[in-house]
């Protein structure tokens, strides 16, 4: 059995599903936070539960709301699993309606009644239930109370499609319906009454779908009729503002007798609100949360435990590795293709762990407790200013923590054209992969400032993109539309597992990276640097990696670092950021006793260290981000331009500041 | 017009035609449509978004549609 979860964004959706399935997925709380389509298995197996995007409605207006829409039409599915916020119930209930006409079994999880409860709402559950002929089960969705009965209500056997009749809209259009279904009728499994319903109310997706299978000339002069008889008889309204009014008149007699309201205290939501997006505060805010995060990230916390793992990894794990090699007689090939390829490579990596785990715990932080909507709008006036809007601030946050994810993210944002300036600009913003690379060179040559100057890098990184965002939106995507109108849903208290457990989904990914593309990279890399024109076993400076970096290290000779071993590494650097660092742990062979970060001070000055760092922060996506983007935009085009423009920035601004830095006397 | 109303002020909805259509969809989607109360809670500076709440459902919008949207104060 297929059970679809559907419901309204910011109902508890996504805690829902994992309640339910015992798998987890990803919890969030800014709109639309489940980008993809995710399947779960019931926890008693009773069957799989698709999670769908949030939407209010069937007729899409973003890519994302599309998703459910043509899952609709597409895929079949059993059964639905409408959830709804007790405390937003006539909103939600608009929803509930469509899906009631689509007509498959349907059920109801009513979430936050006690929200509800404090607003003064009381609702009659059982009352509810036979006013819409659908059974409904109160749920907590954070705790998963409720979540037994409710798979018990699914497990039950239903007779199908009870509630398509429930409101009637009307004579002229239940005629104009008939019309439909009769041109319509025996070429499709769909409810015909829900699909002449979304198409009179204007749904492309249906649209598309109704004119494969059917007369487009005969549907067209049905709803051209309909449109004109309502415009006459109801003062200019539009057929579906019509549709919208007929399905509002019927959910307030719907509440009417199943909800009873009484005094209302004052959120702590709006308490807090007046803080955090007051108009002076606001930014200020933002700011400072954003440095204590960057502090916590790289000073305070982050880095002692980066040093004790480091402590770790190089003292009694290599030298373990040393004594079982020795005692089982390997050659000096593999004793050196496991110390110097792969511990140093692959080690390299896994000592930025416990940073990259507490920037993707700030990360989650920010999305659970609603926090991230509110910067969305306290952005929207500086988005606007160039060219896009509030809601595309959100993917470039998730873009510090990982660009794939950012990108994907960008499916909420309504218009096509704000939607690919997000997607080309989101690669700017700093990922954690990038994180070591700073790590790195901050320690070894920037001791009292490694916050400030990460920092700066970060806020490069955003200023780029919006310098970037203006240039594009003036020049290449031109045009007026656009749309902003974000849902900011009421506070949230993070739980500290769901916190753990989404941090840990985001940061697993690192850890697998580093066992699987950082692995077989170091073997690569440290073989190419190995092997040479000469045989095995070369002097490093005359081996195959020396060669391939000699090509290019003329190219970066006018930025600063114009070295085989960094030409090297940047190339690695495309398959994954991390990559850097492995390939310089083995390029730079690090003698005992001493540090990667000082041996790097004989080959970098701190300028050229700088304008390194701010090359790696520009100058390519990664390979899967690239692959992302290809997806995402469907463009070869669009996908080479992101590559290309990245590549020139990169390098433009590295030589300003290396080149402007000598004439200002810096080295 | 939502926009001349203060921080705290209350007004009714009384006609969202003007509005562009995409947002005038996102508006109904959310709940705001003529008839509705809404309440002004935030303005953002240098001509940025408002937020407005109705029902206990807070929602961000521009200034240049808060414009268009008339109300009648309460």
């Amino acid at each position: 059995m297929e059970v679809a979860l559907i419901g309204n964004p910011n109902t508890g959706k996504t805690s829902l599903f994992n309640n339910l399935t015992g798998s987890y997925e990803y919890v969030g709380n800014w709109s639309g936070v489940t980008v993809e389509k995710k399947v779960g298995l019931f926890k008693n197996n009773i069957g799989r539960l698709i999670d769908l995007p949030g939407v209010y409605t069937l007729n899409p207006l973003s890519k994302d709301e599309g998703v459910v829409t043509s899952f609709f039409l597409n895929d079949s599915v059993d059964k639905l699993l409408n959830i709804l916020d007790a405390s937003q119930l006539e909103r939600n209930l608009h929803l509930t309606i469509q899906l009631l006409e689509y007509g498959r079994p349907l059920f109801i999880g009513l979430n936050m009644m006690d929200v509800a409860e404090n607003r003064g709402i009381h609702i009659d559950v059982k009352m509810l239930s036979a006013l819409l002929g659908v059974t409904i089960v109160p749920v907590v969705a954070r705790s998963g109370k409720g979540c037994e009965e409710l798979i018990q209500a699914i497990d039950t056997p239903t007779i199908e499609g009870s509630g398509k009749n429930l409101i009637y809209y009307g004579k002229e259009i239940e005629e104009a319906i008939s019309m439909v279904e009769k041109e319509i009728h025996g070429n499709t499994k769909h409810s015909l009454r829900w699909l002449a319903l979304q198409w009179f109310e204007g749904n492309q997706y249906v649209n598309e779908y109704l004119l494969k299978i059917a007369h487009r000339e005969k549907l067209e002069s049905i709803r051209h009729t309909l449109e004109i008889k309502i415009k006459q008889q109801k003062k200019g309204k539009s057929l579906a503002s019509f549709i919208y009014l007929k399905r509002k008149e019927a959910i307030g007699k719907i509440l009417d007798e199943a909800v009873r309201k009484s005094d209302a205290t004052t959120p702590l939501t709006e308490k807090v609100d007046a803080i955090v997006t007051n108009r002076f505060l606001g930014m200020p805010i933002f700011l400072l949360l954003m440095y204590c995060m960057f502090m916590l990230t790289f000073d305070w916390l982050g880095t002692p435990l980066s040093d004790g793992l480091d402590h770790i990894l190089t003292g009694p794990i290599t030298d373990g590795f040393e004594k079982i090699l020795s005692n089982i007689g390997a050659s000096e090939f593999i004793h050196a293709l496991i110390i110097h390829g792969l511990v140093a490579g692959v080690g390299g990596v896994l000592v930025f762990v416990p940073q990259i785990f507490i920037l993707f715990f700030f990360i989650s932080l920010l999305e659970d407790s609603g926090y991230m909507a509110r910067v969305a709008l306290v952005m929207d006036r500086i988005m606007e200013s160039v060219g896009l809007n509030g809601k595309a601030f959100i993917p470039m946050m998730i873009g510090f923590g990982c660009n794939v994810p950012g990108i994907m993210a960008a499916r909420t944002i309504e218009t096509p054209r704000e939607r690919l300036l997000t997607i080309l600009l989101t690669p700017l913003m700093s990922c954690s992969a990038r994180l070591p690379v700073y790590a790195l060179f901050v320690g070894g040559f920037f001791i009292g400032h490694k916050a400030l100057i990460v920092l700066s890098l970060y806020v490069l990184g955003i200023v780029v993109a919006l310098i970037l965002a203006k240039v594009f939106s003036s020049t290449l995507l031109k045009s007026e539309a656009s749309l902003f109108v974000i849902e900011l849903p009421p506070y949230r208290m993070p739980q500290f597992q769901s916190l753990w457990r989404s941090t840990w989904d985001k940061g697993k990914g690192f850890i697998r990276k580093a066992g699987t593309f950082i692995f077989a990279g170091s073997v690569f890399i440290w073989l190419l640097s190995y092997a040479g024109p000469d045989g095995l076993k070369v002097n490093m400076d005359k081996s195959y990696l020396a060669a391939i970096g000699n090509s290019i290290a003329p190219l970066l000779k006018p930025i600063g670092f114009g070295t085989w071993q960094a030409a090297a590494s940047l190339i690695t650097g495309f398959l994954a950021k991390e990559s850097i660092i492995s390939t310089m742990n083995i390029i730079y062979f690090v003698p005992k006793g001493e540090s990667l970060q000082g041996l790097l001070a004989h080959y970098y000055t701190p300028l050229a260290a700088y304008s390194f760092m701010v090359f790696i922060l520009l100058y390519i996506p990664c390979l899967a981000t690239t692959a992302t983007i290809y997806k995402e935009t469907g463009s070869k085009k669009w996908t080479s331009f992101a590559i290309l423009y990245a590549l020139v920035i990169a390098y433009i601004l590295s030589f300003v500041i290396y080149q402007g830095g000598r004439l200002f006397g810096l080295v | 017009m939502v926009s001349q109303l203060k921080v705290g002020e209350k007004g009714k909805i009384v006609d969202i035609s003007h509005v562009g259509h995409l947002v005038q969809r996102r508006l109904l989607d959310l709940g705001f449509t003529e008839g509705t109360e809404v309440c002004v809670k935030c303005v953002m500076p240098f001509g940025g978004p408002i937020m407005i709440e109705s029902c206990g459902q807070c929602i961000g919008i521009r200034r240049k549609e808060a414009d268009r949207i008339e109300v009648e104060r309460l």
